[in-house]
């Protein structure tokens, strides 16, 4: 089986059932553990783990990578639109990140953001006209039947 | 009842707890966006992607941020990719394939580069913790943002103009064209 074979496997059967079945797993362990805690007692009243900037960069880079994947791996123009997308929104997260965690960075991490956000607006509507007029000339948003070019 | 300050046993704080769910989420839709099959379904998943997004920017105590994330993404530019999508429907249905044929080598680049900036976040020494004051205050980004940077802001603005302009123009049926879209 190919890695193409592995990721398209995924793709089809982590579905959105299995997902939310997840996530309401760890909040209501959340919840027991909240409603339990003050029995318990266990915690010795210091601050306990918090997440560090290298967990949001972390966070930041893996998502990063899921976009570049997307990106070069899917057939569709608009999926790679979106994948664009995804790793715009990866570089907001680290620039946030850095803002959150150092002082002198913490206004001008925001406005950094807000520019990139806009930016990203503007991209997404010009990037969406191409792929539709595209769309109406060829009948086709998959871009490898965009051939006119190489021909 | 009070909170107790941590989770017993396990020693993390609730924004540990809670940015745990988060990454959970956020990397599970990220996923879900490149790989699934429906492309409908992938706008719907980029959807909560963004909005576990949001909720990262309110933990890193970035209020205005996250407000925009919500406004300009989840509710602008989500909503854009979804008619996007409704418009270049082809009736023969979601493609067989929906990987080129180089998935494979892309799947490696992008494992190579998770793995160098997973390298290079872990090897570097960062400023550890988060700053008490670091709670973003809005007038002082508004100060920020209409005085020091205000020459990329006019510079913005007439981005997203010429952006709207160059959409509509792009977009827009030429009046001897068959309108069959």
């Amino acid at each position: 089986m190919s890695i193409t074979g592995i990721l398209e496997f995924i793709g089809r059967w982590f579905r959105l059932d299995v997902f939310v079945a997840l996530v309401i797993a760890s909040l209501l362990a959340g919840v027991v553990i909240w409603i339990g805690g003050p029995f318990l007692t266990l915690s010795d009243g210091s601050q306990g783990v918090v997440p560090g900037l290298d967990g949001y960069l972390f966070i930041a880079g893996a998502l990063f990578s899921i976009g570049v994947f997307g990106f070069l791996a899917r057939r569709n123009a608009i999926s790679m639109l979106m994948s664009i997308e995804l790793m715009v929104n990866a570089v907001n997260l680290a620039i946030i990140a850095f803002g959150a965690f150092i002082p002198a960075l913490t206004t001008h991490a925001s406005v950094i953001a807000l520019v990139v956000m806009a930016v990203a607006a503007a991209e997404a509507t010009v990037g969406l006209a191409i792929v539709i007029a595209i769309f109406r000339n060829r009948r086709t948003p998959l871009v490898d039947e965009y051939s006119a070019m190489s021909e | 009842m009070t909170l107790p300050q941590a989770i017993p046993f396990l020693n993390w704080s609730w924004d540990y707890f809670l940015f745990l769910n988060l990454a959970l989420v956020l990397l599970g839709s990220a996923v879900m966006t490149v790989l699934g099959r429906n492309i409908i379904h992938s706008g719907l998943w980029m959807m909560l992607c963004f909005a576990a997004l949001a909720g990262m920017y309110v933990l890193l105590q970035a209020p205005l941020v996250d407000a925009a994330q919500v406004l300009i993404y989840i509710g602008a530019i989500s909503v854009l990719v979804l008619f996007a999508i409704m418009l270049t429907q082809t009736k023969f249905g979601p493609a067989r394939l929906i990987f080129h044929r180089q998935a494979t080598s892309a799947a490696l680049a992008a494992i190579v580069l998770a793995a160098l900036l997973l390298i290079v976040v872990v090897d570097t020494d960062w400023p550890g913790q988060l700053t008490a004051a670091a709670h973003t205050a809005t007038d002082a980004l508004a100060r920020l943002l209409f005085d020091r940077y205000v020459l990329p802001f006019e510079v913005v603005s007439i981005l997203l103009l010429a952006a709207v302009i160059g959409g509509v123009y792009l977009a827009k049926r030429e009046p001897d064209e068959p309108s069959e879209i």
